[in-house]
């Protein structure tokens, strides 16, 4: 599969993130050559524990976060944080939650946006909103090497395009920038060979970023 | 005129030749049209000096050409073996001048669409050789050799590619012929072994081999202990240990493409390849009977893990003659990855361009080493992402924007021209120069810093 970087946008201290900002940097993709493609959409939850017995502890997990993709539509993606455990799962995982009553979904996350051919990379620039609401939370850039699918090789390309699109967008004068965090994904059991597996705890990584800015 | 201009930017390459070409033609016809009209006022103006008597005698053939510049429809009006006076002469010139200026203008704006479109440059006009070459072959500076200079200006690139796949395309053909036709074998084909065309073989013979060639041959010489298929094998397997070969015999990697899928999961987690039916060159050298395999081997393929797979095709099989190469990611599957196939990435693309040109210029000049150093040429691409661009002053990083083509692309190319041989252990010519060249060999460039070319 090939490698995929996750940058999301950092706003300024102080300033809050707006759809401004996403417009002009759909703009500066469509400047560097990026043909615009159709849309896409990834759903991000946060699972919540429902506690029976409110005096029994609990065995399972208090909280984790599930994601699905659209390139996926059969599979969901569990993350457990304090674990350090991603899971791959069938889709209908989360009827049988519902049915068993045992997790109930706190948050509910869309990211969706429109997709970018830049030549081998593929690029998805998106919003994060809440689910059902129009609220502007975050942007959330995917960065695709379409003919590697090794981490480190493709990591000295994925670099330079970082890079690269950093400068670009620093001369739009924006109230803030794109940062990517690299997860330990050793630490998730995660070779080299990307997969989605790998995609999933970046998500994890960028909306714990996206949640603390937003709490400040 | 912009927005017409901007169109024609965006169309194929043959389709510009072919509008080059056809501009070219309406060009030559406007050409003719204005020698004629200037014809015509001669005649016109020698007509009037002449006596009123010697105009009576003189049998008039002058032309009243109609005023469509396309047509040349002429007509030999019996009334005009009248008299003619000056008068009428005059009114004749007149009306040839304004053909004569109308034919002008459009040559005018052919010409500015000619510009327009890259065929004719200021360089081209400065050129004051005479290298409107209709006499002369031209030997252009990557080697080709073309009749005339103006076909090979036509569409740049385009013509040079065409050229390459011209070249490639009457390589296969009298490989073919002679394969399937022996008998049809005569002179001018045993002419063509090294694939040149056969007025430049004759041109090199006229010229005398120069200085290069002889380095060449005499290096070639030397080296070329690598003489067989196996020799050559065994001997890429110690310079580049990262790549990994295997040998197929022609209709074996139909079945290796399509089980590339059901494999790929296993290579990615970069165990060993324990896929029995498809072993490594050597595991094969290990059996007993891979010396026989070897001789109807036609298929080889190098794989760097997480790098690229190429796919070179040998014909006839079991020899080393290379015919045609390919590059791909590792992790393509498909029935379309074979040696004249075509990756569905950009890079890949530009690879097997690369490695096309390459192969044809080892088959070229130096064709009976072509198959080892084509190999050598081609593990210079493990670096393909590593490696930055060479061209210090302007580059020096990895990705770069191809201003053609609007891409980020890595250094995808990698000289050919000057591939030395690795080991000089015996050379009699001075080897100082070799030594600094071999390490040349490895030079990455992107397609705009590329040495020497626009």
């Amino acid at each position: 599969m090939p490698v995929k970087w996750l940058l999301h946008w950092q706003p300024n201290a102080g300033t809050t993130i707006n759809s401004q900002v996403l417009t002009e940097v759909s703009q500066c993709v469509e400047g560097i050559n990026g043909i615009k493609g159709g849309r896409w959409k990834s759903t991000l939850s946060i699972y919540k524990a429902i506690a029976r017995d409110l005096n029994a502890p609990l065995e399972c997990a208090r909280d984790f976060l599930g994601i699905s993709f659209q390139e996926q539509p059969n599979k969901h993606y569990f993350i457990l944080r304090g674990q350090r455990l991603v899971l791959e799962a069938d889709s209908n995982i989360q009827s049988i939650m519902e049915k068993l009553q045992s997790y109930r979904t706190r948050i509910s996350l869309n990211i969706e946006g429109f997709q970018y051919q830049l030549g081998d990379f593929l690029v998805k620039m998106g919003k994060v909103v809440i689910t059902h609401s129009e609220n502007l939370r975050g942007i959330v850039m995917e960065v695709e090497y379409l003919p590697i699918s090794s981490l480190e090789k493709s990591r000295q390309i994925m670099e330079e395009f970082v890079d690269i699109w950093q400068e670009l967008v620093s001369r739009k004068s924006l109230p803030g920038h794109f940062m990517h965090i690299e997860p330990n994904f050793s630490e998730y059991g995660l070779s080299d060979p990307y997969s989605f597996q790998h995609t999933a705890v970046q998500y994890v990584t960028v909306m714990i970023q996206l949640m603390a800015s937003v709490r400040n | 005129m912009g927005e017409v201009e901007r169109g024609e930017e965006a169309e194929a390459p043959p389709k510009q030749v072919a509008v080059a070409m056809e501009r070219l033609g309406d060009a030559a016809r406007l050409i003719a049209e204005i020698r004629l009209g200037a014809d015509r006022l001669l005649e016109a103006i020698f007509l009037t000096s002449l006596s009123p008597h010697q105009q009576n005698t003189t049998t008039t053939t002058i032309t009243t050409t109609t005023t469509t510049t396309t047509t040349t429809t002429t007509t030999t009006n019996s009334n005009n073996k009248k008299t003619i006076s000056n008068k009428k002469a005059l009114q004749l010139i007149a009306k040839e001048e304004i053909n004569m200026r109308q034919h002008f203008q459009h040559l005018r704006s052919l010409g500015r669409k000619l510009e327009a479109s890259g065929v004719l440059s200021g360089t081209l006009r400065a050129q004051d050789n005479g290298s409107w070459g209709l006499h002369m072959p031209l030997v252009c500076p990557d080697g080709a050799v073309v009749a005339y200079a103006w076909k090979r200006q036509l569409a740049g690139q385009a013509a040079a590619s065409a050229v390459d796949r011209t070249r490639l395309a009457l390589k296969a053909f009298t490989d073919q012929k002679r394969r399937f036709f022996p008998h049809l074998e005569d002179e001018s084909l045993s002419q063509e072994k090294s694939g040149e065309f056969a007025i430049s073989k004759k041109l090199r013979c006229s010229f005398g081999p120069t200085s290069s060639d002889l380095q060449h041959d005499i290096v070639d010489e030397i080296i070329t202990e690598r003489k067989t298929l196996s020799d050559i094998l065994t001997g890429l397997e110690t310079d580049a240990p990262n790549l990994k070969i295997f040998t197929y015999q022609r209709l074996d990697w139909v079945k290796r493409a399509s089980s590339l899928s059901s494999s790929l999961t296993k290579e990615n987690c970069g165990d060993s390849l324990k896929d029995s039916k498809f072993p490594t060159f050597s595991k094969l050298m290990m059996g007993t009977t891979g010396t026989q395999e070897l001789d109807r081997v036609a298929v080889i393929e190098l794989w760097v893990p997480s790098v690229f797979r190429a796919v070179v095709s040998l014909n006839p099989a079991g020899s080393v003659n290379p015919d045609s190469v390919a590059f791909f990611s590792p992790d393509e599957v498909g029935t379309y990855i074979h040696s004249r196939g075509s990756s569905v990435h950009h890079v890949y693309q530009h690879l097997t361009d690369n490695a096309g040109k390459a192969l044809q210029y080892f088959l070229g000049t130096r064709s009976h080493a072509s198959l080892d150093l084509l190999f050598k040429w081609m593990s210079g691409y493990q670096t393909l992402f590593t490696k930055l661009c060479r061209y210090v002053s302007k580059c020096s990083c990895l990705l770069a924007m191809d201003k053609p083509s609007g891409l980020l692309l890595p250094p995808v190319y990698r000289p050919f021209q000057q591939l030395p041989p690795k080991q000089n252990a015996s050379s009699t010519q001075p080897n100082s120069a070799a030594k600094d060249q071999s390490s040349d060999a490895s030079h990455a460039y992107h397609i705009g810093c590329v040495p020497g070319e626009a």
